[in-house]
């Protein structure tokens, strides 16, 4: 190590642990793990920088002093709204309409389960204040704001100590001026509030999105705010002096000014940075595409990127909250490591949703858990090594796997231990085909056309599983699987969204109209970014409008090239609409000649930060026998038989090393099973590229 | 090895498939159709069938439209035998053909795999209008079907991917609006939708090994059922509901009258004893009567029950011909789907002595409306025109279960919170109308241990002109009923309250003309029945809602037993035992 040799560091906080991931200037990568510290998520930061410090035998200040850059991941703002543990909110509404935050449409998701309860709502009926004042459906005044009412409502606020004030009027889309008049009252009356106003938040038409997302960011705000001034002061006393940036949901980061004034855009920080790792380990392997998956312990989290990019989506859920942002197009579901196996009425085999969670675990960890897990089946299905779980850290109870799979899964279905772990296996494995179809098949992509990148702890035991339901021919698995998002923040672009209500059927479009919203878009944008520090020359610009045929209700998001937008030529982005609509809908109507309206204007900001090289590996022949550790029985699902497998030292492998499955790579933080169809070869940069063979 | 577990997860796996795949229809669905209907209110379906017309899976956005799919996709395969290829397309809406409403208007595609015929899917919306005497469609003076709609019984609109323009033009010729013709496109996109991944599903497993594991899904479902059918004692159960108001002769009632039969696995719907047909519209076919029973006792079993054939076969429903229930030709028909309340009334009532723990109280019977007219935002002399049916408006409480409250504002029984208001925003962009307010009306719910959901209460400032208000449904006489010693919820109305200072409270099955600009409409949505006595419903509970504004200080005193302070709305404990006291 030499004197002046800085770090970047990127931090994931999650709910059981905070990952880490350390990258020297002089391009060497380490990771770390340290229990994360729920009740104030700061204090796992500052362990985990101890921790680092200590591998790398500095001081905690002398590893500060040498920090350039922390990008930093975040469960804050999910874990406070799945929790309800944000602020006590209210919300400032127009006079009428105060119900329709808690009333979600009308929506009950599981229609014939009467015990389904509706979702608390994030601010409770007597907090959800109306005022007069209304606007028409293009924004012009049918009645003035009543001043009176806000100050009214401001004193109620006072006098219930409320945190946070989300202020969301009807028409407001169309015109802010009410929004803005209430937010000037309840700024100066309430100044220790967080007030968060829809017009800013989500300027688009569509009233219940935006009374959710601006409670959600209300709701929310604090707790962020309260974390990073947190974060920022511990970081600082440390003696950190470097660029400290937040992962947003979108895929991009931002720095912490920024973050704090759009918190909701934080909702979904946690996994977003992952498909970002995923792209860069990929692409040297000549992938500019890939499937990311990434199974923990309770969620596998699939997403999809294309050429290098990551596919986003206008709004989504969170908790049955409706969240109108961008955000990276994330499906999560219910399948992990802790996953529970059961057998139903009708003599179904069913994994999860249900999660053993950390506590009590899996059966096979002796901490109280007696139902079989995913993990379970896995020990017994010989893919994990008993006394080498998390590097030894960790004794597995092979017995008590047994004894729950038998009981819970093998005795019902008449079945052996064995036999039942192998559905179990299979079951789950089907579960998360099914997430991954969701980001594929359901949009009309073949996943067969893309390599699947596996990340996570438990994620590289089913990715060969996976791949076969699938079809997929390619499964790589990086030398960072374990702490993929972690890496994936120091890969990370400066990114800021915006989008803009613009009306007009597109052939009437006056194209000096686009070119001046684009142009105020762009500015806005390009300002953020400077006050970032990101020179010029690492600024792009990416417009997509929102399109649908004439009376449809909703659009279809589709790119414009700047070019195009500067000429006022329409020709691409019509004919991409046509496409993607016959896509998505099963038809199109070009030759009908039925006109086409926008909707919204989108502009994405980018600016493109430095990133560090991935490392290498050092170079070696094809033979991969001196990483050969010993043999053991594990199960090969091509043949349906358990077999004597080799077990390969994952930390010995070289660049070139090849490996014919059945085989299982063994690393501290991980496990790759290469089944028997596939061979697995490491690429210069560690990663294992596992590879159907040619039948 | 064992087969058998292979097989079954195989058949888990398949059945996972064909949900996902008329889900992905669904979205395609909602996202590119018109008529907010539609794509706010999702007032459709969309199902897979195999070749014979078996239900292998649905999204039942709008449960009431469901079950008369299956039905008439066999028809279709038995009407057009032989003559069925790949790229074609049918319509269907007739109600003398195993439709459920006219306004709910099918398309179908059959799914070929080489030259094999392997399945089909469809997709079903409540079109904004079908011709008839009626924009809109519902015709309360209606006594014939001609009086309502186009009868459009199957016909091909595309052959071999063509379109044969005849059959499409006169269809179109009979349909006011021209988003009908947009829309039933939408549909077709999603049975395309259907029909690229159903096939490619069939594909990558084989068709052999495809029906093997169908029939497998189709047992496994009818095996789950029949579990659950199982838990039910064995016996004869009555019960009975009125329909109030046939559209003809006010103060007139009809009674749907049920007998069930449950022996071991299997259950029996007998519905012989309802009284006879009515004059008007207020009568069911056959397959919405069904559909309504089905999606009753849905809400009585296990919900994870995956939907396909497996899981009607051991439900048997008997209906007989002329009845309320099922009419006869050429009875007038479209308010049968709005039956459904009454239907769901009598099973629950047949039901809830002998499983309490499954049977809500009453949900909030269904009263709606649907405007129409020209929208001169666009020009004084405009002849566009909209239809707008009121989603947010219907949305009632459901009944309480002896362990849970109630649903707030869920709406009809038949879509049990499937069905979506319209986004207020949008509502004031699509009508000339101005939302008001729409909000949880307070003392809507049956009091009880654990409440009814809470109804709502909804004004729009009605805009335009040439506007026309039809109002259909019921329970402006007879409330969500409580159960075990809980209170109704409160009764439905529509009132107008027109420009001159003169209200008019409407009928549930009226049609008023002439509604003039600036007139302001009132509806309130009952809240549902509750569920045990009030007195036992915990105080804190009781002084929440008071705080909410969604129970009166007054009702938790008279009813509930429990004095709130009106300023800081703790609950006065010594006076809540005093009134409490005995109860």
């Amino acid at each position: 190590m030499s004197e002046n040799e800085t770090y970047k560091l990127g931090i994931d906080v999650g709910g059981t642990f905070t990952d880490l991931f350390l990258w020297t200037s002089s391009g060497n990568v380490q990771s770390f793990k340290v229990l994360s510290t729920p009740k104030d998520p700061s204090i796992g930061v500052l362990d985990g920088l101890g921790a680092v410090a200590k591998a790398l035998g500095l001081t905690q200040s002398q590893l500060c002093a040498r920090l350039t850059s922390i990008v930093h991941g975040t469960t804050v703002t999910t874990n406070a709204t799945l929790t309800r543990r944000g602020a006590k909110t209210g919300l400032l509404t127009t006079a009428g309409v105060r119900d329709a935050l808690e009333m979600r449409r009308g929506i009950r998701e599981d229609q014939y389960d009467n015990r389904q309860t509706n979702v608390v709502p994030l601010v409770p009926r007597y907090l959800r204040l109306p005022v007069r004042g209304r606007l028409d459906h293009q924004g012009r005044e049918l009645e003035p704001l009543s001043q009176d009412d806000v100050r009214a409502a401001a004193r109620v606020f006072a006098g219930e100590s409320v945190a946070a004030v989300a202020i969301c009027f009807m028409n407001a889309f169309a015109n802010p001026a009410h929004e803005q008049a209430a937010a000037e009252v309840l700024r100066r009356e309430l100044p220790a509030a967080f007030i968060s106003v829809s017009s800013e938040v989500l300027p688009a038409i569509r009233f219940y999105n935006r009374v959710s997302t601006t409670a959600l960011d209300a709701f929310v705000g604090p707790v962020l705010r309260d974390y990073l001034r947190a974060l920022t002061s511990r970081l600082s006393e440390a003696g950190f002096k470097g660029a400290l940036s937040i992962m947003q949901s979108s895929g991009g980061v931002a720095l912490p000014d920024a973050t704090a004034k759009k918190p909701a855009a934080t909702l979904l920080s946690g996994p977003a940075a992952a498909p970002r790792a995923a792209a860069a380990w990929a692409s040297p392997s000549g992938y500019p595409d890939c499937l990311v998956v990434d199974m923990g312990g309770t969620s596998f989290d699939a997403s999809l990127v294309r050429s290098g990019a990551v596919e986003l989506k206008s709004e989504g859920e969170i908790d049955r909250l409706r969240i109108a942002l961008p955000m990276l197009d994330i499906v999560t579901i219910g399948a992990g490591g802790g996953s529970i196996g059961k057998v139903d009425a009708g003599g179904l085999l069913r994994m999860g949703p249900e999660s053993a969670g950390a506590l009590p675990g899996p059966a096979c960890y002796g901490r109280g858990g007696e139902l079989p897990t995913c993990t379970d089946a896995n020990l017994v299905l010989g893919y994990l090594d008993p006394s080498y779980f998390a590097g030894g850290e960790l004794r597995l109870d092979a017995k008590a796997a047994q004894r729950a799979i038998e009981q819970h899964v093998a005795a019902p279905l008449g079945l052996d231990a064995e036999r039942a772990a192998v559905g179990m296996y299979r079951v789950i494995n089907s579960n998360m085909a099914h997430g991954v179809r969701e980001i594929t098949v359901k949009r009309g992509l073949d996943p067969r056309e893309f390599p699947m990148v596996v990340a996570g702890g438990a994620g590289s035991l089913h990715g060969c599983a996976i791949a076969t339901e699938l079809d997929i021919p390619v499964v790589l698995v990086p030398p960072v699987a374990s702490v993929l998002c972690a890496a994936g923040m120091l890969l990370t672009d400066q990114q800021h969204d915006f989008v803009r209500s613009c009306i007009s059927e597109l052939a009437r479009l006056d194209p000096e109209r686009l070119r001046g919203l684009v142009g105020e878009l762009t500015r806005e944008g390009e300002a953020q970014l400077r006050r970032a520090d990101v020179p010029l020359d690492r600024i792009e610009q990416k417009v997509a409008l929102d399109l649908r045929y004439v009376k449809q209700y909703h659009e279809v998001t589709v790119p414009m090239t700047l070019d195009d937008v500067t000429q006022g030529d329409t020709r691409a982005v019509v004919a991409a609409f046509h496409r993607e609509h016959d896509r998505l809908y099963g038809y199109e109507l070009a030759t009908e000649g039925t006109p086409i309206e926008l909707i919204n204007v989108r502009v994405r900001s980018i600016g493109r930060v430095e990133k560090p090289e991935l490392p290498r590996l050092p170079a070696g022949s094809p033979d991969a026998s001196r990483a050969l550790k010993r043999h053991r029985r594990a199960y090969v699902p091509e043949r349906d038989r358990f077999e004597e497998v080799p077990i390969y030292d994952g930390h010995a492998l070289t660049a070139g090393n090849r490996i014919p499955g059945p085989a299982l790579i063994e690393r501290t933080d991980t496990t790759v099973f290469v089944s028997a169809a596939y061979d697995a070869r490491i690429d210069d940069y560690g990663t294992a590229v596992v590879q159907r063979r040619a039948s | 090895m064992s087969t058998a577990l292979v097989d079954k997860i195989l058949v888990s796996i398949l059945g996972r498939a064909l949900r996902a795949i008329t889900d992905e229809m669904s979205i395609s669905m909602e996202r590119s159709s018109r008529s907010p209907i539609l794509c706010e209110a999702r007032d459709f379906v969309t199902g897979l069938y195999d070749a014979e017309g078996n239900m292998l899976e649905q999204t039942e956005n709008l449960p009431i439209l469901s079950f008369s799919l299956s039905p008439v996709c066999k028809h279709i395969a038995q009407k057009f035998a032989g003559e069925v290829y790949p790229g074609d397309v049918f319509f269907h809406n007739d109600v003398f053909s195993f439709g459920n409403q006219n306004n709910d208007v099918a398309a179908f595609k059959p799914i070929f795999v080489g030259e094999t015929l392997v399945g089909w899917a469809a997709c079903k919306g409540h079109q904004a209008d079908i011709g008839g005497a009626v924009r809109g469609g519902y015709n309360p003076a209606a006594t014939e079907v001609w009086q309502e709609a186009l009868r459009i019984p199957a016909v091909k609109v595309y052959e071999r991917g063509k379109l044969r323009r005849d059959v499409w033009d006169l269809i179109f010729a009979n349909i006011r609006l021209p988003i009908v013709q947009e829309d039933m496109r939408a549909e077709i996109g999603s049975c395309t939708v259907g029909e690229r991944r159903l096939k490619a599903l069939i594909e990558k497993y084989g068709l052999e090994s495809f029906e093997a594991h169908k029939r497998a899904l189709f047992e496994s479902t009818r095996a789950m059922m029949a579990a659950e059918i199982e838990k039910i004692p064995d016996g004869v159960y009555h019960g009975e509901a009125t329909s109030h108001f046939d559209g003809h002769h006010p103060g007139s009632k009809a009674v749907v009258r049920v007998t069930i039969t449950v022996e071991g696995g299997k259950i029996r719907f007998d519905y012989s004893g309802t009284d006879p047909q009515t004059t008007g519209f207020v009568n069911g076919t056959f397959t919405s009567s069904a559909s309504a029973t089905i999606l009753t006792f849905l809400q009585m079993v296990d919900p994870r029950i995956p939907h396909n054939q497996g899981m009607v076969e051991p439900i048997e429903i008997i209906i007989p011909e002329g009845t309320l229930l099922n009419a006869a030709y050429p009875a007038a028909t479209t308010f049968g789907n709005h039956l459904c309340p009454n239907n769901a009334d009598a099973i629950m009532r047949a039901l809830s002595p002998v499983i309490p723990e499954r049977v809500t109280a009453g949900w909030n019977q269904l009263l709606c409306s649907l405007s129409t007219g020209r929208d001169t935002r666009k020009g004084q002399d405009t002849k566009e025109t909209y239809v707008d049916i009121l989603f947010m408006g219907l949305k009632g409480g459901s009944g309480a279960l002896p362990d849970c409250d109630g649903y707030d504002h869920i709406g009809m029984i038949d879509a049990s919170g499937g069905v979506l208001d319209q986004d207020y925003e949008m509502f004031e962009q699509i009508s000339p109308h101005r939302l008001i307010s729409h909000e949880y009306a307070c003392d809507s719910a049956g009091a009880g241990r654990h409440r009814g959901g809470l109804g709502v209460e909804t004004r729009y400032l009605v805009g335009g002109a040439d506007t026309q208000i039809v109002t259909f449904g019921d329970g402006d006489i007879e409330p969500g009923f409580g159960l075990a010693g809980g209170g109704n919820g409160t009764l439905n109305f529509i009132d107008l309250e027109y420009p001159d200072g003169t209200r008019y409270r409407a009928t549930t099955k009226d049609h008023v003309k002439g509604v003039p600009a600036g007139t302001v409409y009132v509806q309130h949505a009952g809240g549902g029945g509750g569920h045990g006595p009030p007195k036992q419903r915990p105080a804190e509970l009781v002084a929440f809602d008071v705080r909410n504004g969604v129970v009166s200080l007054a009702a938790a005193q008279q009813l509930y037993g429990v004095a709130v302070d009106p300023e800081t709305f703790a609950v006065d404990a010594a006076e809540t035992a005093r009134l409490r006291q005995g109860a």
